[in-house]
C-alpha cells in the first residue's frame, strides 16, 4: 500500500508498453488484413492503462492509432474498395470511438489516481487509529485491573467497617454501663467528701446530718426515707444527726432492747422488713407514727462498737444485699471519718499545747541571748581591765625594777606578761566567736583580692623580711560579708605564717578554684604540716595540736562557722613536712 | 607657762589602774598637762558644769581635753558626751572616747554623739604611753592648738 502511494509510471515501461500495442495493433490491421475492415476495435489496448495507469502511454497510444486508422482509411483501403466515402465515415467513427475510450479512461485513471491518495491518507489515519485502538485496549486492560483492585479494597473496607460498627455497639454498651456504675460512684463519692469536709470542721464530735444522712438518703434512692446517726451514752441511744422526713421525734431512747444494740452487738449490718412483727425493738420514731422498716450498721470508735447509722423506711421494706452492701461501705467509710476527726482533735489539742509550750521557751531563750549577750559584753570590760593593769604592772616593774631582779624574777614577770596577753586575746577570740553565731551577716558580692591586699599591707607581720605571701592578680567575687570575711582571711594567714618552724619564711600563695557556682579560696603554706589523723580535730573550737606555738584554739572553728553561715565551707589538704593547704569555698558573686 | 598649755585633760574613769597608767603614759610620753580624773559620769558633769566642789576654777579649771571612758557607773560615758554637746560652751570641745569595747554600734554610737575620736584601750597599761604621745601629737602640743 505504502510503495502504491509513491507509485508514478516509468519512462522505459510505458515506451516498452506502446511499441508492444501499436506494433501488435499495426500488424494485425495493416499487415495480416490491409484489406478490409475488421472488428477488433482500437480501443481494445487502451485498456491496459488501467492495468498500468499512465494518462501519457494512453494519449501516445490514442495518437498512434488514429494515425494507424487514418493510414489504413486512406492509403490502403482505397486500392482495394470503391467507396472511399464508404471509408471516411469508417475512421470517423474509429476516431469517435478512441477519443471516446481515451477520455472515458482519462476520466478513470484521474479518478482512480486521487482514489489512491484518499486510501493512502484513510490507511494512515486507519494506521494511526489502530495505534490509538491498542493503547486504549492497554489502559482499558490497566484500568480493569484497578478496578478489581480497588474493588477488593471495598470489600475489606465494608469488611472493617462492620467490624467496627460492631466494636462501636459494644464500646456504647460498656459505655453506658459505665455511666451507671458512674453515677453511683459518684454518688459514693459525695458521700465521702461530706465526711472528709466533716474532717476539717473541728466544731465538735457530731457529724451533721448533710454531711452523712442526706447523701446516705441520696444513695437509698427511696427504698429509706430517713437517716440517723446514733451514740451509745451510757444507758441510752442518742440522736447525732439526721436527714429525711418525717423527721425523728424523740433524740433519746433506752439502749436495752433497742435495735442499736443488735447491731453493735452482732457488729454487722442488721435489718427489719417489717417493724409491726418486732413490736420489742426500741427504734427512732416520727411525731405520731411509727417507722415500718429498719436497717443498721455499727459505727466504730476506737476499733470498738460505739453506735450505729440507722436508715427508717414508712413502708415495709425487704432490705436487697445492695442495700445492706451500700450501708456496710458508707458505715466503714463513716467509722473512719469519725476516728479520724478523733485523733485529728487530739493533735490539734496536743498542738495546741506544744505551740504554747514552744512560745513559752522561745521567751525564756530571748531572755537567756539578751542575758548571754550582756555577760559577753561585761566580759570585755570587766575581765579585759585586771588583764591590762597585770600585764601594765610587770611591764612597768620589768621596765623600773629590772636591773635589781635576778633572771628567774624576770623570766617570772615575762610569763605574767605572755600570760596575761593570752588571756586577752582568748577573751577576744571567744567574743568574736560568739558574735559570729550570733550577729546576722548582711551579704554582698565582695573582691577578695582587694581584701587581702589591704590586710597584708595593714599588717607588717605578713609583710616581707617576716613573711612572703603571693597573691595573683585577680580573683572571681565572692558572696560575702566583708568583716566576717576579713575575720576568715586574717585567722587564715595568721595560723599560715605561725606554724613554720623556726628559721625558715614563712610563704603563703594564694589562689582561686571556680567550681559549680563557687570560689575555693586556697592558702598554700610551708609550714609544719597537718598529720592526716588531726585533720579533723582542726576546725573543733579549743582544739590546739601543738603547744610549742601560741594559740587560744578558737581562730579555724571561728573560721568554720564564719563561713558556714556565709554559706560556705572550709577544709585542708595537708601532710607533715610538706605544708598546709587550707580553704575557703564561698558563692561566686556576679 | 601660757594658759592653753595649763588647760588640763579630764579623764572620766572608774578604773583606778587605768588612770595610774595614763598618768605614767603621760610622763613617759612627756604631756605636760595636768591630768584630772573622776570616777564616774556623775562627777564627769559636776566637774564640766562647775557643781559642788568643782566650783573653783582655780582648783578645778576647765580642760582642753576629755577623755571619756564608756563604761561608767551611774550615767554611762554616753550620757556624759550627749550632755557636754547640749552645752553651747562645750560644743567645740575636744572629746576622745577610750573605750575596751571594739563594738561597731558603740563606734557609731559616739560619732552619733559628737565624739571627736574614738581610741581602743590597748590590752596592756603599758601601752597606754602610745594614747598619751597620739593625744599630744593631735591635740595638746602648741602646735596643734
Amino acid at each position: 500500500m505504502l510503495e502504491f502511494a509513491s507509485w508514478k509510471p516509468r519512462l522505459l515501461v510505458s515506451l516498452g508498453l506502446f511499441f508492444a500495442a501499436t506494433g501488435a495493433m499495426g500488424y494485425l490491421r495493416l499487415h495480416v488484413f490491409p484489406d478490409q475492415f475488421i472488428t477488433l476495435t482500437y480501443a481494445l489496448p487502451l485498456l491496459i492503462c488501467l492495468w498500468y495507469p499512465s494518462l501519457r502511454l494512453l494519449w501516445s497510444m490514442a495518437t498512434a492509432f488514429i494515425g494507424m486508422s487514418a493510414y489504413k482509411a486512406f492509403a490502403l483501403l482505397p486500392s482495394h474498395q470503391l467507396f472511399v466515402e464508404e471509408n471516411t465515415v469508417h475512421w470517423v467513427m474509429q476516431v469517435v470511438n478512441i477519443l471516446l475510450v481515451a477520455s472515458t479512461l482519462n476520466i478513470v485513471l484521474v479518478i482512480l489516481g486521487r482514489l489512491r491518495a484518499a486510501n493512502v491518507t484513510l490507511e494512515e489515519s486507519n494506521q494511526e487509529l489502530a495505534a490509538r485502538d491498542e493503547e486504549i485496549s492497554r489502559q482499558n486492560e490497566e484500568l480493569q485491573a484497578q478496578t478489581a483492585e480497588l474493588s477488593e479494597q471495598n470489600e475489606e473496607i465494608q469488611q472493617q467497617s462492620e467490624e467496627l460498627q460492631q466494636q462501636s455497639e459494644e464500646v456504647h454498651a460498656q459505655a453506658e454501663e459505665l455511666q451507671a456504675i458512674n453515677a453511683e460512684l459518684s454518688k459514693r463519692q459525695e458521700l465521702l467528701e461530706n465526711l472528709l469536709q466533716s474532717l476539717h470542721d473541728v466544731r465538735g464530735p457530731e457529724i451533721s446530718p448533710d454531711q452523712l444522712c442526706g447523701p446516705l438518703l441520696h444513695l437509698f434512692r427511696g427504698a429509706a426515707s430517713v437517716a440517723v446517726v446514733v451514740l451509745r451514752d451510757g444507758d441510752d441511744v442518742v440522736v447525732q444527726a439526721q436527714a429525711g422526713e418525717p423527721a425523728v421525734d424523740a433524740t433519746r431512747w433506752p439502749f436495752a432492747s433497742s435495735f442499736t444494740a443488735v447491731a453493735m452487738e452482732q457488729d454487722k449490718v442488721a435489718g427489719v422488713a417489717d417493724l409491726a412483727l418486732r413490736p420489742d425493738f426500741n427504734v427512732a420514731r416520727p411525731a405520731g407514727g411509727r417507722f415500718r422498716a429498719v436497717l443498721a450498721a455499727p459505727l466504730r470508735l476506737a476499733g470498738r462498737p460505739a453506735g450505729a447509722i440507722e436508715l427508717y423506711s414508712n413502708a415495709p421494706c425487704s432490705w436487697t444485699r445492695e442495700h445492706f452492701h451500700i450501708l456496710e461501705w458508707s458505715a466503714a467509710q463513716g467509722s473512719l471519718i469519725m476516728e479520724a476527726r478523733r485523733l485529728h482533735q487530739q493533735l490539734v489539742a496536743a498542738n495546741a499545747g506544744l505551740d504554747r509550750l514552744v512560745q513559752a521557751r522561745t521567751a525564756e531563750l530571748q531572755e537567756l541571748v539578751t542575758e548571754l549577750e550582756h555577760f559577753s559584753y561585761t566580759i570585755t570590760h570587766d575581765l579585759r581591765a585586771p588583764l591590762r593593769a597585770m600585764h601594765g604592772f610587770a611591764q612597768f616593774l620589768e621596765e623600773e625594777s629590772g636591773p635589781q631582779l635576778d633572771d628567774q624574777a624576770r623570766g617570772y614577770l615575762r610569763r605574767i606578761a605572755v600570760a596575761a596577753r593570752r588571756m586577752d586575746q582568748l577573751i577576744s577570740d571567744a567574743l568574736s566567736y560568739s558574735k559570729a553565731v550570733r550577729l546576722e551577716l548582711a551579704m554582698s558580692p565582695t573582691d577578695p583580692v582587694a581584701l587581702l591586699r589591704g590586710m597584708i599591707e595593714s599588717y607588717p607581720a605578713f609583710q616581707p623580711p617576716k613573711a612572703r605571701i603571693e597573691l595573683p592578680a585577680s580573683m572571681p567575687q565572692v558572696v560575702a560579708n566583708e568583716a566576717a570575711l576579713t575575720q576568715c582571711f586574717s585567722n587564715l594567714l595568721d595560723n599560715a605564717v605561725k606554724f613554720v618552724p623556726a628559721g625558715r619564711t614563712p610563704h603563703v600563695k594564694v589562689q582561686a578554684e571556680e567550681r559549680d557556682g563557687m570560689v575555693r579560696l586556697c592558702f598554700q603554706d610551708n609550714g609544719i604540716g597537718i598529720p592526716s589523723d588531726m585533720q579533723h580535730r582542726l576546725f573543733v573550737m579549743f582544739q590546739r595540736l601543738s603547744k610549742e606555738y601560741e594559740g587560744t584554739g578558737i581562730g579555724l572553728a571561728l573560721v568554720r562557722k564564719v563561713a558556714e553561715r556565709m554559706g560556705g565551707r572550709v577544709g585542708v589538704e595537708s601532710e607533715p613536712g610538706s605544708g598546709s593547704r587550707f580553704w575557703l569555698e564561698l558563692k561566686r558573686g556576679h | 607657762m601660757t594658759r592653753q598649755k595649763t588647760e588640763p585633760v579630764l579623764y572620766a574613769e572608774d578604773e583606778a589602774d587605768d588612770v595610774f597608767f595614763m598618768q605614767a603614759a603621760f610622763k613617759r610620753a612627756g604631756v605636760e598637762r595636768l591630768l584630772h580624773a573622776v570616777s564616774d559620769g556623775e562627777q564627769a558633769i559636776g566637774y564640766l558644769a562647775g557643781t559642788g566642789p568643782y566650783a573653783d576654777r582655780e582648783l578645778y579649771p576647765l580642760p582642753g581635753l576629755v577623755l571619756l571612758d564608756l563604761n561608767l557607773p551611774g550615767r554611762s560615758g554616753f550620757e556624759v558626751l550627749a550632755w557636754l554637746r547640749s552645752q553651747p560652751t562645750f560644743r567645740d570641745l575636744t572629746v576622745v572616747v577610750f573605750s575596751s569595747s571594739g563594738r561597731p554600734e558603740d563606734r557609731a554610737k559616739a560619732a552619733k554623739l559628737g565624739a571627736t575620736e574614738y581610741l581602743l584601750k590597748p590590752a596592756s597599761g603599758g601601752e597606754f604611753t602610745n594614747t598619751a604621745r597620739l593625744l599630744r601629737e593631735r591635740w595638746l602640743s602648741e602646735a596643734g592648738r
